[in-house]
């Protein structure tokens, strides 16, 4: 999904993840407050526990990404957590290169960071029922944002991963679903039980 | 509440087979055909995947796609090391390599035949050699599919290290910011 290997891609897009990446990762930290620290390490670790467990879905194997949920919960914290819990699944299970880690940590995290702010002030408005609406969309958008920009960075490195839209559609409209009905759910039960979570976004 | 939902994560986390999610080619050779599958680790078969085929110069000399099980076969032309590249074509992508010893083409070269061997002993013996290469490769088959599949198994030892690890950096970034603050 969107774990990309190593010896994929191409260095100039190795190098323009890798730098974005760390341009990200710089403003992420420099935003995070104290009282966000717990929230960002509970996010990370469940991104890299959860992302780990696939289902076989048509041709290809799905995963849930959380993009949107993190990126709504953590806003630009979203690149650190995203960074560790990739480099460690890179270490220990050879799930996703460590020369193609910047590229993976924005196509995973941009999408949220990006979607989550944008919806962030609706949700802390909105009510629970409404919140998991919104939340829902975000979190399927985000995923095919992370879609779109996985074909985009494999295209870009070689002519020969052109991908089928095919097997995009066939993989990715059910991961939407899946994260739209988990990220809904998940935001509607912290806004229902501890919003105040919600409120300091970044 | 926070403690609640680490629980429910970590039983949801017992409960599931342990699967990680990465491709897989396996491959193997019998005879001059080399076959396999493409695969995710505990999650299912890659199906329609694109696989290519390159010889030792890296030229690519063949094009294949998988079929409904992720299987595929590609008879070699000559004995030389294969490269086998299987695409998903949404992000994932998996290597093998046949190497050239294991033809048994290979092993008769090097055995420099004897001189007082007749053509007809030297048949016999190729066709012992076939026979006995044939019947290695179908008894290692299933323990080379149960290597690969075992070899990148994610383990719930595994899992819980990562998440401790996560724990301990924000317990030391909550640590220095705690010092930071305590400093005049």
């Amino acid at each position: 999904m969107a774990h990309i290997p190593d010896g994929v891609l191409s260095f100039p897009v190795l190098v323009g993840g890798g730098a974005l990446a760390v341009g990200a990762i710089a403003l992420g930290l420099k935003k995070i407050g104290d009282e966000d620290i717990p929230r960002t390490a509970i996010l990370s670790a469940g991104f890299f526990a959860l992302s780990l467990f696939a289902l076989p879905v048509g041709p290809s194997s799905v995963h849930l990404l959380l993009g949107g949920l993190m990126g709504i919960v953590l806003g630009t914290a979203i690149f650190p957590a995203v960074c560790v819990a990739l480099l460690l699944q890179a270490v220990m299970f050879g799930f996703g290169g460590l020369t193609t880690l910047g590229v993976n940590i924005i196509n995973i995290a941009l999408p949220g960071a990006l979607i989550g702010s944008l919806v962030a002030p609706m949700i802390q408005r909105a009510t629970p029922a409404r919140a998991a609406v919104i939340a829902g969309v975000a979190s399927a958008l985000c995923v095919a944002l992370t879609g779109l920009m996985v074909a985009a960075s494999l295209a870009l490195s070689s002519a020969d991963y052109m991908l089928s839209a095919r097997v995009m559609i066939a993989s990715y409209i059910p991961l939407m679903l899946i994260e739209g009905f988990v990220g809904g759910f998940c935001i509607s039960f912290v806004k229902r039980v501890k919003p105040e979570l919600l409120a300091g976004a970044a | 509440m926070m403690r609640l939902l680490a629980a429910l994560a970590l039983l949801a986390a017992s409960a599931w087979p342990a699967q990680a999610h990465r491709l897989k080619l396996f491959a193997t050779l019998e005879g001059e055909t080399i076959s396999g599958y493409a695969f995710f680790v505990g999650g299912g078969r890659a199906q329609d995947a694109d696989l290519r085929i390159k010889d030792e110069a890296g030229h690519e000399i063949a094009q294949l796609t998988t079929d409904k099980s992720g299987a595929y076969s590609y008879k070699a032309p000559q004995t030389q090391t294969y490269h086998l590249i299987a695409n998903t074509g949404d992000g994932h992508v998996a290597e093998a390599t046949i190497d050239k010893g294991r033809f048994s083409g290979a092993s008769a070269a090097a055995l420099a035949p004897d001189e007082d061997d007749t053509p007809a002993a030297a048949a016999t013996t190729a066709q012992i050699e076939r026979a006995v290469d044939a019947a290695v490769a179908r008894q290692l088959r299933p323990l080379m599919e149960a290597y690969e599949a075992a070899e990148s198994r994610t383990r719930f030892n595994d899992i819980m290290g990562g998440i401790g690890m996560i724990i301990g950096l924000a317990g030391l970034a909550l640590w220095s910011s705690a010092r930071r603050k305590t400093k005049p």
